[in-house]
């Protein structure tokens, strides 16, 4: 491939920019980083998941600056982050210890703690609100009869419940004390399941379900039951610098998914095998995603693009896929006129032989020569 | 129960608590012009946020967290403070009124009662969006042998 540095006048390209902050502005009052935080959170949600960084504030100002494009506004937080230094790595958080304002079990009815649907649209129509366009501020719970429940209660993971019958492999010993860093070391093949369920985590949103899906759809053996899908917050600790005491700094907005898949097949021991999603946000379309692909990659399979490690995690990333598709608009005028003096080149040669092939012909046809090849 | 008193405790009502209340508490304190240091600058920095997944129990990195570390010696007395987020003010603030009440400086009472209250309403919230969230607890049957 080649570069070459064109100039094209800074004042142009300060015009271009100028032109695309002018599309940020309407008639309408100028929509506030507030309201984008307070009203926008999947958008914002997204943003911070596949940007790696919990900022609520500074995705809505990215989100803002991006006008609505997410990817751009995950590139705009990395950038961000990459200036900064790390303070620490956060005490290990159990994600048991959630705060959860959503728990559904697709796979137990009876789920210990019940099911809570919590905010959701999942079983209403999705039908275009036209009274949205008036605008309405009544809080439509207003008038709700809420019991004292008391304080949240943890919620106990699905996969314990198989576990305490039996149905899920007792996990080994922990080899891990820490874990891989995919923002600090490349990841090399095969990878680390830690690192595989970092570079998940920080997925495109549609990447990571346009190829969990892929997995449904027969390019992949994995068809899995979710065991629960939940959303809530998660401690962000530190040891306290002074007391050394685990301290809460703040909480994340997560969003979890656990599936089982049936192995019973393949192994002696009829047991589960299993796929984990968490990201940040609320997004649960990519949890679920990333709970196919944690399963399928599992599998370690070429057979598949999604049970094949190496290409999922080389195809995720938004960042890598969002830099090489959008850097082909930019100039690649050297690119382009190498590609066309070798096709002229070819052409040309193909014309010279062909013109000499048709001499060749009007000429009397001579003996063959020993041990010539058609290869030439 | 939740003590401001308690250094930990103290910690985690002040990356709570509003950066204004935080800013209003400082002023107080800063009134008399009492010796400070900033030990370390309010700046921006990460904390990558460790999970246990819960099948193999493996831990992973599951992202960074903006957050803004500071710390203050005022008095003879240290105070540390992080609060989440870009928040160079506030976690300036929060040092101050960390070493503040460390020290046993006159305006302790006045903080404590003010982080009391932050407890209050986070307790409050949690309170409420736990019993909003049961109130859509919802009891799914089979329908096996049903037309």
């Amino acid at each position: 491939m080649g570069y070459v540095a064109v100039t094209a006048g800074e004042e142009i390209i300060e015009r271009a920019e100028q032109l695309f902050e002018k599309q940020r502005l309407d008639e309408d009052e100028e929509l506030a980083v507030g309201q984008i935080d307070g009203q926008l959170g999947r958008l914002t949600g997204q943003a911070m998941s596949e940007g790696g960084l919990y900022a609520p504030r500074l995705a809505a100002l990215a989100v803002k600056q991006a006008q609505g494009d997410t990817v751009e506004a995950a590139f705009l937080l990395r950038a961000y982050r990459s200036t900064l230094e790390r303070f620490d790595e956060s005490t290990t958080v159990e994600p048991s210890e959630m705060i959860a304002s959503r728990r559904v079990s697709p796979a137990f009815k009876d789920v210990p703690g019940g099911q809570i649907l919590g905010a959701t649209k999942d079983y209403t129509q999705r039908l275009l609100d036209f009274d949205l366009f008036d605008g309405d501020t009544t809080d439509p719970t207003a008038d709700w009869d809420i019991d004292d429940e008391g304080e949240p209660e943890e919620l106990t993971n699905v996969t314990e419940l198989l576990r305490e019958e039996g149905l899920l492999h007792a996990p080994e010993e922990a080899t891990v004390d820490e874990p891989t860093d995919t923002t600090r070391e490349s990841v090399t093949h095969p990878p680390a399941r830690d690192a595989v369920l970092q570079e998940l985590a920080r997925g495109e949103t549609g990447a990571v379900t346009a190829l969990g899906y892929s997995a449904l759809r027969g390019y992949g053996q994995v068809h899995p039951t979710l065991a629960e899908v939940r959303v809530g917050r998660l401690p962000v600790r530190i040891d306290h610098p002074y007391t050394g005491e685990a301290v809460t700094v703040t909480h994340t907005e997560v969003t979890e998914s656990e599936a089982v898949v049936p192995v019973y097949e393949k192994r002696a021991d009829p047991q589960f095998a299993f796929g984990y999603g968490l990201t940040f946000g609320r997004n649960e379309r990519k949890a679920i995603g990333m709970t196919v692909l944690d399963a399928s990659i599992q599998l370690d399979s070429e057979a598949e693009p999604a049970e094949n490690p190496e290409f999922v995690l080389d195809t995720i990333d938004g960042m890598d896929s969002f830099g090489f598709i959008e850097h082909l608009k930019l100039p690649h005028y050297v690119t382009f006129q190498s590609i066309l003096d070798r096709i002229r080149s070819i052409r040309e040669r193909q014309r010279a032989g062909d013109e000499s092939k048709v001499r060749a012909d009007e000429q009397p046809a001579e003996p063959p020569t020993q041990g010539a090849s058609d290869d030439d | 129960m939740v003590d401001p008193h308690d250094r930990s405790d103290r910690f985690e009502l002040i990356a709570a608590c509003e950066a204004a209340t935080l800013a209003r508490f400082a002023n107080d304190v800063l009134e008399d012009d009492p010796p400070l240091s900033v030990r370390q600058e309010p700046r921006p920095q990460l904390v990558m946020q460790q999970v246990r997944e819960p099948v193999q129990r493996q831990p992973f990195n599951l992202g960074e967290v903006l957050v803004t570390p500071a710390e203050v010696e005022l008095d003879g007395a240290r105070g540390f403070a992080m609060l989440p987020g870009k928040a160079e003010r506030g976690a300036l603030s929060g040092a101050i009124v960390d070493a503040a009440v460390a020290g046993g400086h006159e305006e302790t009472p006045t903080i404590v009662a003010g982080l009391e209250k932050v407890a209050d309403r986070r307790r409050e919230r949690r309170q409420t969006e736990w019993a909003e969230s049961k109130h859509t607890a919802v009891e799914f049957e089979s329908m096996e042998g049903q037309q």
